[in-house]
């Protein structure tokens, strides 16, 4: 039986009378490659930064590699990377400096640490920019960069928000290199995105998220199989389909910017 | 133009918006208040300076207000910069405006700025004064006066345009802070020295500066605007027609920036490519463990790479290695007593503490969710960047004590009770700064000259925290020198010392776990 590394019992947010996130259950398993999908302000980033210790939750549980997050907080964070929202990055240090100062936060001896910031750098084609300040890299770059701040200590599982949103095609391969290789090593990754087709090719395991409830969860072939469309022929289903049969698709064309 | 000026309004509401804002809105009140008071009093000023000068028949020195009018539209926008609402006008570029309208746009903007507003009122209140004193100059001097406005707004523009260039880089932005924090500071240290120069007796300057200074009143545009109306016959045309020239000159200039600013001209920051990737060991500091160190060398970094921070934890030392070592400032501010020199050395690094440590995490922005990820406690980070703080205050106040025993001799008890009293009123000074924080966090724009480094609240606690301190040393000194006890105040300090330790200990849990309590207005309030 799989090892659950992830589990959320009915993880709860609010923001004043908003309900930003209710009733979450969430289950992922070890080296599963969860994708976590929903529409704009479903839940999805409220949701990581509770996972990660950004957010208290307003109610509910959340136990990561066996442990309580509410209790035992600095042991899983020892244990987890992430990449939030806004990066997180501390932007008037140099790119090497950065990741050097990340790895000793997690408390890597200062030689490896050093080692480990190099590699990385190489890995993600910053070894050019090593010296200079975050604040002057491009968005690209800082993505890799606190990608890079994300694996440095070796974790176990990875939580990425919107890892690609605004990434060019060169640096989102390298991502995805990174990514299927600490998969591929028995590392667990949990993902939101809006990109549809890179959650498809790349996820194992999806989750979708409307309005703050888990409105569908498993693997894609279970999703395809749980969803029907009418009139659709028997090819499979896509998943940019079964998002938009979930959430409640899109408005017709004719309704709407008849000027354009 | 009214989509302009909606604009600026909107901008201006929804500043208001943010968390904070509506309570400095009181304040944003008062301020106004205050510059339009301003703008009518020297208005009031540049009248009767008009009337007085024309009536004395000394109406030569009007250029002097004209040059007030000069320097204050060029140089106050910039300044100021930062305090209004700001707009970058190339964004307008990317609207369907025709070139035209693009200038016309920009002039209109370039009046509609508080400086150009103030500088056209003390123009105003020139003519006016000219109107009253010589009624006969009413229409000649209006032409040459309507004539420098116009060349002052697009010399302006042109002024503002360069600035935009210069700051639509990071590293421009922060050097033009810096020159400007320079510029106040070396302004500072000429009014601390003025009455020491005053007293001394320098040699003459030779003749032709002040020939030099005379050309250049009277060919300058503020000279021409005045001799377009005092002089008579050609000596008017010519300085009329000079004035025309300089404005035609400026409006061609402003015409080609503008050209290539509406063609989409983008400015964008080079840097060097270093091929050889080193990545340095982390820094070590004795006594304390891995993680702290790496906090600790963070913040030192942080600190020596900020040009305005260094700025601000120098200041205070040097302002008083000034004052100490002058002798008109030692007499003024230690009634010459060599033995009130360390502890005034101690009184001027203690300064520096609101502006380092009553707002920790003000210049870590969006980087305070790191410390949320990582695997430590807010506690450990809070004092990480405690002791980095204490240690550059007590460094510099070793270095201060050392050139002041090197010069002056104090007693070694005096020595031992100053040292242990600053490290207590240090310690406690950092405790209420860990408690303000994380109760009154900023963000720090190292680009804005109006970015403080600490909130308005930080700045009221800090005094209600510093006088009380001043009161109970100034009440155990005289206790001291009432009593004959010269024990008292060594004592006091070692019980003060060991209270503000466990003050700090206390203060510390407090915030710690007040911030972990309010992670989502903290990290709001920073931008994180």
């Amino acid at each position: 039986m799989a090892e659950t590394i992830l589990q959320t019992v009915s993880l709860r947010r609010t923001f004043g009378p908003l309900v930003a996130v209710d009733q979450l259950d969430l289950t992922v398993e070890k080296q599963q490659f969860y994708g976590f999908l929903g529409p704009n302000g479903a839940g999805k980033s409220t949701t990581i930064k509770m996972l990660t210790g950004l957010l208290r939750p307003t109610g509910g549980e959340v136990h990561i590699l066996g442990r309580n997050l509410a209790t035992d907080s600095v042991e899983i964070k020892r244990r987890i990377g992430v990449v939030p929202e806004g990066l997180s990055l501390f932007e008037r240090l140099t790119g090497a400096q950065l990741l050097n100062f990340v790895a000793r936060m997690y408390g890597l001896p200062r030689a490896t640490a050093a080692e480990r910031s190099a590699e990385l750098l190489e890995f993600m084609d910053l070894a050019d920019s090593a010296d200079k300040l975050v604040a002057d890299y491009s968005h690209g770059m800082k993505k890799k960069t606190a990608l890079a701040a994300a694996v440095i200590h070796g974790p176990e599982i990875l939580f990425l928000d919107e890892p690609f949103e605004g990434v060019d095609a060169i640096a989102a391969t390298t991502l995805k290199r990174l990514l299927q290789r600490f998969i591929a090593r028995g590392g667990t990754v949990f993902l939101t995105s809006h990109v549809l087709e890179v959650v498809e090719r790349l996820c194992s395991h999806i989750g979708i998220i409307q309005k703050g409830r888990l409105v569908a969860s498993g693997s894609l072939e279970e999703l395809r199989s749980g969803v029907k469309i009418a009139g659709h022929d028997h090819s499979p289903l896509t998943l940019e389909e079964i998002f938009l049969q979930v959430v409640g698709g899109a408005r017709q064309d004719a309704e709407v910017l008849s000027w354009l | 133009m009214v989509l302009l000026l909606w604009l600026r309004w909107r901008l201006f509401l929804n500043s208001m918006r943010r968390r904070g804002r509506t309570a400095e809105l009181g304040f944003q009140v008062l301020g106004v208040l205050f510059g339009v008071g301003f703008m009518m009093t020297t208005s009031l000023g540049f009248f009767a300076a008009t009337i007085g000068l024309v009536r004395i028949a000394r109406a030569d020195l009007l250029d002097l207000l004209l040059w007030a009018i000069f320097l204050v539209w060029q140089l106050a926008p910039i300044l100021f910069e930062g305090y209004s609402p700001g707009l970058s006008f190339r964004e307008i570029a990317r609207y369907p405006v025709s070139f035209r309208l693009y200038i016309f746009l920009s002039l209109v903007y370039g009046l509609s700025d508080p400086a150009a507003i103030t500088a056209l009122l003390w123009l105003l209140s020139v003519w006016l004064g000219i109107v009253v004193a010589r009624p006969e100059w009413a229409f000649i001097a209006a032409l040459p006066l309507l004539l420098f406005a116009a060349f002052n707004l697009l010399l302006n523009r042109i002024v503002i345009g360069l600035f935009e260039r210069f700051q639509s880089t990071r590293k421009g932005r922060e050097r033009m802070v810096f020159v400007m924090f320079m510029l106040i500071i070396l302004i500072n240290l000429v009014q601390l020295n003025a009455s020491n120069w005053a007293q001394k007796r320098g040699p003459r300057l030779p003749p032709w500066v002040g020939q030099t200074i005379t050309k250049v009143r009277e060919f300058s545009p503020p000279g021409a605007a005045l001799r377009g109306f005092r002089d008579h016959g050609f000596p008017e045309v010519y300085a009329f027609s000079g004035l025309t020239l300089y404005a035609a000159l400026a409006f061609l200039l402003l015409r080609r920036q503008l050209r290539s600013l509406h063609q989409g001209e983008i400015y964008a920051e080079a840097y060097q490519v270093h091929h050889e990737l080193k990545v340095r060991k982390g820094w070590t500091f004795p006594l304390v463990d891995e993680v702290t160190a790496a906090i600790m060398e963070k913040e030192l970094r942080y600190i020596r790479q900020s040009a305005r921070m260094m700025l601000q934890i120098i200041y205070p030392p040097v302002i008083f290695l000034l004052v100490a070592f002058n002798g008109v400032g030692r007499k003024n501010l230690f009634a010459g007593r060599s033995q009130a020199l360390l502890p005034g050395a101690a009184v001027f690094i203690l300064l520096s503490i609101p502006n380092l440590s009553y707002n920790i995490f003000g210049m870590d922005k969006e980087g305070f969710g790191r410390w949320l990820l990582a695997p430590l406690s807010l506690r450990k980070v809070l004092l990480a960047k405690n002791l980095t703080h204490g240690g550059i205050l007590c460094s510099i106040y070793a270095l201060m004590a050392m050139a002041v025993i090197a010069t002056t001799h104090v007693p070694p008890a005096l020595v031992l009770t100053v040292t242990v009293a600053f490290l207590a009123i240090l310690i406690i000074q950092l405790s209420a700064g860990n408690l303000i924080s994380v109760y009154w966090p900023r963000r720090i724009e190292l680009t804005q000259m109006s970015s403080k480094l600490s909130s308005n609240a930080a700045g009221l606690v800090a005094m209600l925290v510093f006088f009380p301190l001043a009161a109970l040393v100034g009440a155990v000194v005289l206790a001291a020198w009432y009593w004959r006890l010269p024990w008292l105040p060594l004592l006091s300090g070692a019980v003060a010392l060991v209270a503000g330790v466990k003050l700090h200990s206390f203060l510390l849990d407090r915030a710690a776990s007040y911030a972990w309590e309010h992670i989502e207005e903290i990290t709001g309030n920073l931008g994180a």
